[in-house]
């Protein structure tokens, strides 16, 4: 079957300093297809997707075009030989018009010959009319919904001949309408023969839309180039998932007694949240399951105050309470949240190991008159990075320079120093290798034993089942249930995955198609 | 219905507005106001003015900033007056070695900010320096005063009425700027550039030779301010360009100028020189103390800022998220 395929990806490694993004990656387009890209954050799609699209190099394999082997030095040679693609964010030029963001490639030619503005709107009608798009070529593009904005772009590539058209996330800000006729472009595209690739977590879109798919998992192939013919949400599901060891170090923690810190009732938010539910004891672990875009980082924005809650109760310690802000979360309520972004959101890399660890206690540190001394704040924080072992020469080491492992580890200390009584860790081993994984989940198990209460936010099921109590299982911006964990992956993934399939009331749960370990 | 708000969203329809406005309430007061030979000091002062604050405006263009507009406008003024003094050049070739002078400066400018990967607010305050120290070592800080008389007499001749003969090269630059901004690709380059760069590198543009092609415009266009100014003082002050710079980024600005760059507009930003041109002479006109200009230049250029906050907010609410 590879013979008709019109691109391949072979073997595809691709290194980073201290990081295997992909270990052996394959990947084959048909021509008149469009194949699916699937994965959990981490996986390696975006990596791939800028491999073949000659934003990276790979370390070693091979890129086949039309059967010859093709070398992309930068983004420009793989337009050149008709590969397009449509990131997920956007790449137009701002107040620049339709045609002119379409076409403004040609432009290169002769930098001092006027524009031919009218030229330029009827060429670039034209390839709105093959898409069927009522956009008047003269506007701005800024006066452009999000969603027409993305047409434009499909339309930019395929004025550039693409044959291949990479879509990333092309949904991830549509309303359905809107979903749909994009679906209704890609389908007609497809028919012409174009072969596209088409990356999205919605997998009722994958479902409706892709005729192959392939599937990624921790830098590897969890399924290659394979029809989607017979597989179902759940097939999918259990090859992003995998089926790694079952959860290591669970054991059975009773805090059935112990009261509770953080309750939830019927919570809606202003970012979409309806129906949320959960509550968290002290010194329980409780996790918060769903694939990406389930709405479980955003919960956490919403439980410390920096979104609003517009419906249902939040509890601390039994009592109504309504966050203001996340300095009140942090001063008054003792919340701490270990983010998922550790280099965006949770540590000010530049600065160093003592700074990061001491800012949510500067505050309370600070003597009467505002100062605070380096002395204060080290004896404050070091039993918490001795605790942790933090590795680095000095505390005065600048945070950019330590490992990630390292880096999770200040982002943890901090809050312990700061005495938090609820701490929400989001994805904490994303990027972090397995020993200091295994590190971290014991500590968090500590810290539980300890009396703090934990919301562990993960799409690594594997660790939620080995670290968490509970289960709570979220999906579209919706709770969907608690689950007492046993400790057994095999029972849990299957219990888990039957809440998440929810949504669609199909009777197909029985018999896990076999189809789906092609890996 | 649709003309008219699109004319009203213009960049230039709001700085047009401040401009009758304001003409109107110091002609009410001041009937002088508008009387020929104001109307020329006016002009004599736009034609240097706005050739200073289009040299920022291409910068601006790109999403950068440059310090050194004043410094090379007076090094470019100083290499055209000492050229006639020393080496008796014709005026013309003279005039032709100020502009290379400004264009190699402003070059250089796009060059190191481009091979440094500096922010160009770093390396033109560098350069800066650097351009006013070699004018003080030539000139040892005194004025060039053999400026030839056809010289002089073009920096106060006048064409017809009470339109100076100063305002003529102005006048062109501004109507090539309009051009190559609307109509080349090198000026679609440079807002493409500004506007976002990853987009505009993905398509195919050279964002090193766009950035020194900007560079090298603002050079030329504030080496041509500095000897129109040599032409109207009559003398090669190496003082040229010293108070340049609150000017140079208060008329773009006024004139609805994005500072992170991407969108300018040459008529807009023509209307902010002559706010600025107006209000001085009010003060003159009224005999308010002089000083007083700079503090008004500085509460205009927080007012703009602040209105075209307003306007981009509105706009980044939409496109700005991926």
């Amino acid at each position: 079957m590879n013979g008709e395929a019109i691109f391949e990806a072979r073997d595809i490694v691709k290194t980073f300093p201290g990081v295997k993004a992909l270990g052996g990656v394959g990947l084959s387009l048909m021509p008149g297809s469009i194949h699916a890209l699937l994965g959990e954050n981490g996986a390696g799609k975006s990596t791939l997707i800028k491999v073949v699209t000659g934003v990276h190099r790979p370390t070693s394999g091979e890129l086949r075009l039309d059967g010859r082997s093709v070398d992309f030095g930068n983004p420009r040679d793989a337009i050149a030989a008709g590969i397009g693609v449509v990131h997920q964010e956007r790449n137009l030029i701002p107040r620049f018009s339709v045609a002119e963001n379409i076409h403004f490639e040609s432009f290169g030619a002769n930098r001092f010959k006027p524009i031919d503005y009218r030229r330029l709107n009827e060429s670039a009608a034209e390839w709105l009319r093959m898409l069927d798009l009522d956009i008047d070529p003269a506007m701005s593009v800024t006066e452009l919904s999000t969603a027409r904005m993305q047409l434009v772009e499909i339309a930019k590539a395929l004025s550039q001949k693409s044959r291949v058209l990479l879509l990333d996330e092309p949904t991830a800000s549509l309303t359905s309408g809107e979903t749909d006729t994009l679906f209704e472009i890609l389908r007609r595209l497809r028919d012409n023969g174009t072969s596209l690739v088409f990356v999205s977590h919605k997998l009722e879109e994958v479902e409706a839309l892709c005729d192959r798919v392939t599937v990624l998992r921790d830098g590897q192939n969890a399924c290659e180039s394979q029809s989607a013919e017979g597989l179902t949400r759940k097939d999918y599901v259990r090859l992003m998932i995998g089926r790694a060891e079952s959860g290591s170090g669970w054991r059975k923690r009773d805090t059935r007694a112990a009261p509770q810190v953080l309750g939830l009732d019927d919570v809606a938010s202003g970012l979409g949240h309806s129906g949320v539910g959960l509550s968290v004891r002290a010194g329980e672990i409780v996790g918060l399951y769903g694939l990406v875009g389930a709405g479980r980082t955003e919960l956490a924005r919403v439980i410390l105050g920096q979104e609003p809650v517009t419906q249902g109760t939040v509890r601390i310690d039994g009592e109504a309470v309504r966050v203001a802000d996340v300095s009140e979360a942090i001063h008054r309520y003792r919340l701490g949240y270990v983010s998922e972004d550790r280099k965006g959101e949770g540590l000010i890399l530049q600065h160093s190991v003592l700074a990061n660890a001491g800012v949510p206690i500067w505050r309370k540190l600070a003597g009467r008159f505002g100062f605070l001394s380096d002395a204060t704040v080290r004896a404050a924080v070091l039993p918490y990075l001795t605790r942790l072992e933090v590795k680095t020469p000095s505390l005065d080491q600048t945070t950019a320079n330590l490992s990630g492992g390292n880096q999770q580890k200040i982002s943890v200390a901090k809050w312990l120093a700061a005495g938090v009584r609820l701490l929400i860790v989001d994805e904490p081993t994303v990027g972090i290798d397995i020993k200091t994984k295994a590190y971290l989940h014991d500590l968090l198990r500590e810290l539980a034993d300890g009396g703090t209460a934990i919301l562990l936010i993960s799409s690594d099921m594997p660790e939620i089942v080995a670290l968490a109590d509970r289960i709570v299982v979220m999906d579209a911006f919706r709770t969907k249930g608690s689950i007492e964990n046993d400790g057994d992956y095999t029972t849990m993934s299957e219990k888990i995955m039957t809440r998440i399939q929810d949504r669609t009331p199909s009777g197909t749960s029985s018999g896990i198609g076999e189809t789906a370990r092609c890996a | 219905m649709p003309s008219l708000t699109r004319f009203v969203r213009t960049d230039w329809f709001g700085p047009l507005l401040a401009c009758i406005v304001a003409i109107a309430i110091i002609q009410s007061v001041s009937p002088t106001f508008l009387s020929l030979a104001n109307i020329q000091v006016l002009l004599l002062a736009l034609a240097v003015n706005a050739l200073i604050a289009f040299s920022q405006m291409i910068i601006i263009a790109i999403g950068q900033m440059n310090l050194s507009v004043g410094a090379i406008g007076g090094l470019a003024a100083i290499a055209f007056a000492g050229a006639m003094e020393v080496w008796g050049l014709p005026a013309p070739l003279a005039a032709l070695f100020g502009l290379i002078i400004g264009l190699a400066c402003g070059a250089l400018n796009g060059l190191l900010v481009r091979i440094s990967g500096m922010s160009a607010f770093v390396i033109t305050l560098a350069t800066l320096s650097i351009y006013k120290g070699v004018n003080l070592g030539i000139t040892e800080a005194q004025a060039f005063y053999g400026v030839p008389q056809a010289v002089k007499a073009f920096g106060s001749a006048v064409i017809a009425g009470p339109v100076p003969w100063l305002v003529a090269p102005t006048a062109l630059v501004a109507v090539w700027l309009w051009f190559m901004l609307r109509r080349q690709p090198v000026g679609r380059f440079i807002l493409a550039v500004g506007g976002n760069e990853h987009a505009a590198e993905l398509s195919g543009v050279s964002i090193a030779r766009t950035v020194v092609t900007a560079h090298a415009i603002s050079g030329l266009l504030a080496a041509l301010a500095g000897i129109l100014l040599v032409a109207r003082l009559g003398v090669g002050q190496p003082s040229i360009g010293d108070d340049w710079l609150i000017l140079s980024f208060a008329a773009p600005v006024i004139g609805g100028a994005v500072l992170s760059g991407g969108s300018v507009s040459v008529a807009a930003t023509l209307l902010g020189v002559v706010i600025v041109a107006i209000i001085t002479q009010a003060l003159v006109l009224f005999s308010i103390d002089p000083y007083l200009t700079q503090v008004i230049l500085g509460g205009l250029i927080l007012a703009a800022v602040s209105f075209n906050r307003l306007r981009e907010s509105r706009f980044i609410g939409r496109f700005g998220r991926a």
